[in-house]
């Protein structure tokens, strides 16, 4: 049978990672209006890696996303992208998304999307067709390629917005809270779909949620965090259950379980404070 | 199949045709008919209320509107007006929208600029009339200024909050994809403050229009707000009217016009605002 570890050690030994996120605090404002967003975070993922980061709102875990983005600058600590140093964005580590609609660009079609993907990349011209076909084929979108983002469901506007990052080969894909916005069986048939395309290209991803449920279907690992201001990790559960995952299942209502009373308590802790 | 057999006997197809009809030219039916029956109602109230001199009655305005035609006189005017609206309208977008990219990206130049144009966008082309004549004379020069002045401001504001209200995920969702600054500015920014350009221009082209009938009454001796004040001086009251409704009927068509390229060209862009 298989077993499910509880574990406190934040950073991989012996494996190089391809994030380290070391010591990590960020402070927003100033003087009387600082506001301690993180403190302290260590986080190590290792190459082709899902982990997920749960909190409830307001924990700070999008702050640390955007901070390995390189959108946000930390305050103190560091944080290395397969070896070298966060400085600003790089296509190797790609966003994505909740908002769709937003990310695309809603004056080209979905083709013209992945072409831009494609121009801003630098790629030669005679490349293009064939990464387009590979990409658009691997999330079912070939077929509605002349469409506009704004004639297509909520769903596709993601799965074109996840090609359009592939397109441009990243080695990590940061997602935050992708599929909150869809509806509920769409969000399962996503979680599918992204384990899929995961399992195919074998990419690290970083996928922040709010949603238990969410990240007890996709992830390796998930670090759970405190609630801000201040706010850390508190506990990482490795998951290393088969996939595709049914929560019915008694192990895998076990890590809900326990996740969920690891979550609670945060909540409890801060509503008393 | 049943709904086949009704729908071919000849009654409702007859029914069906008519309300098809309805249908698909409701609207224009109903703007024809709105006019109509305002013309229809001024007609009445000219003839058997107002007193005809004061408000003269539709029919006796397109009597003294052909001759006008026929001459060639009410072009020469239109022609005059339009070619003042053209030349300030396009110059004041064309300025407007440089300086506006400029204010909506570079936070300094706003920082800077932005007090002053606060200040002076309340100075109505109407209140910079005067100083007009002083500066430029009543030649073409003291028209292109004040159209250029009335649509300058309003281009220029619209613009900057079209730039800086481009959202901030699509820039970063391109910079994560490798988009150099100028790339996000080029493809990503502008095309996001397309809409708000459009829209200013659209505004700026209705205030142009109003504008340059006082610019013309005030200061000119050829266009439309000439032959409105000419007429007015030597009590024309007929040939006012004749004025006033040209002055309408080109507001409308250039603004129909200007919708017609909008969608043609930038339909693509206009996605989030409708413009109709």
């Amino acid at each position: 049978m298989r077993q499910t570890i509880w574990r406190k050690g934040y950073c991989l030994k012996g494996i190089s990672a391809m994030l380290a996120v070391r010591n990590v605090s960020k402070i927003f404002g100033r003087n009387d209006e600082r506001y301690v967003a993180l403190e302290g975070i260590d986080l190590d993922v290792a190459a082709g890696e899902f982990v997920c980061l749960l909190g409830p709102s307001g924990c700070g875990k999008s702050t640390l996303l955007n901070i390995i983005a390189g959108f946000d600058q930390v305050t103190s600590g560091s944080v290395e992208s397969d070896g070298a140093p966060v400085r600003g964005a790089g296509k190797d580590r790609v966003m994505f998304f909740q908002d769709a609609g937003s990310a695309l660009l809603p004056w080209l079609s979905v083709e013209e999307n992945m072409r831009f993907a494609l121009r801003v990349r630098d790629l030669p011209k005679s490349e293009w067709p064939t990464i387009i076909d590979k990409y658009l084929g691997m999330v079912g979108l070939n077929e509605h390629r002349k469409k506009f983002p704004s004639q297509l469901s909520g769903g596709m506007r993601q799965r074109l917005q996840i090609a359009r990052a592939l397109a441009v080969e990243p080695k990590v894909l940061l997602m935050d809270e992708p599929f909150a916005a869809l509806d509920a069986l769409t969000r399962r048939r996503m979680h599918g779909f992204l384990l899929d395309i995961w399992k195919r290209t074998r990419k690290t991803i970083v996928f922040v949620t709010h949603d238990i449920a969410e990240a007890v279907t996709l992830a390796d690992r998930i670090c759970v965090m405190s609630v801000g201001p201040g706010s850390h990790i508190t506990d990482i559960i490795d998951v290393t259950l088969p996939r595709p995952r049914d929560l019915g299942e008694p192990q895998a209502a076990q890590v809900f379980k326990r996740v969920e009373s690891l979550l609670t308590h945060e909540e409890d802790v801060a509503e008393s404070t | 199949m049943a709904a086949d057999t009704i729908a071919s006997s000849p009654l409702d197809t007859q029914l069906e045709t008519k309300e098809a009809f309805w249908q698909r030219h409701r609207a224009g039916l109903l703007f024809v008919a709105s006019i109509v029956i305002a013309f229809s109602i001024w007609q009445a109230l000219s003839t058997f209320v107002f007193n005809p001199f004061l408000i003269p009655p539709p029919l006796i305005v397109f009597e003294t509107a052909v001759p006008m035609i026929m001459s060639g006189e009410i072009f020469k005017h239109v022609a005059i007006s339009l070619a003042r609206v053209s030349v300030g309208f396009f110059s004041g977008c064309l300025i407007a929208i440089v300086l506006g990219v400029l204010l909506g990206w570079i936070k300094v130049v706003n920082d800077l600029l932005d007090p002053v144009i606060e200040l002076l966008r309340y100075l109505s082309p109407t209140a910079m009339i005067p100083i007009a004549v002083i500066w430029f004379g009543i030649g073409e020069m003291s028209k292109y200024f004040l159209i250029f002045w009335g649509t300058f401001f309003i281009v220029l504001i619209n613009t900057t909050a079209g730039v800086m209200r481009a959202p901030i995920i699509r820039q970063r969702a391109a910079e994560c994809l490798g988009a150099s600054k100028l790339q996000i500015f080029l493809l990503v920014v502008i095309p996001s403050a397309a809409p708000y350009i459009v829209t200013g221009m659209r505004i700026a082209m209705a205030s142009s229009f109003m504008s340059i009938i006082p610019a013309e009454i005030l200061a000119a001796d050829s266009g439309i707000g000439f032959l409105l004040q000419n007429s007015s001086i030597l009590l024309q009251t007929n040939r006012i009217f004749v004025a006033l409704l040209t002055m309408s009927l080109l507001g409308f068509v250039f603004d129909r016009l200007f919708r017609m390229i909008v969608d043609r060209v930038l339909s693509r862009y206009m996605s989030y605002i409708s413009l109709t």
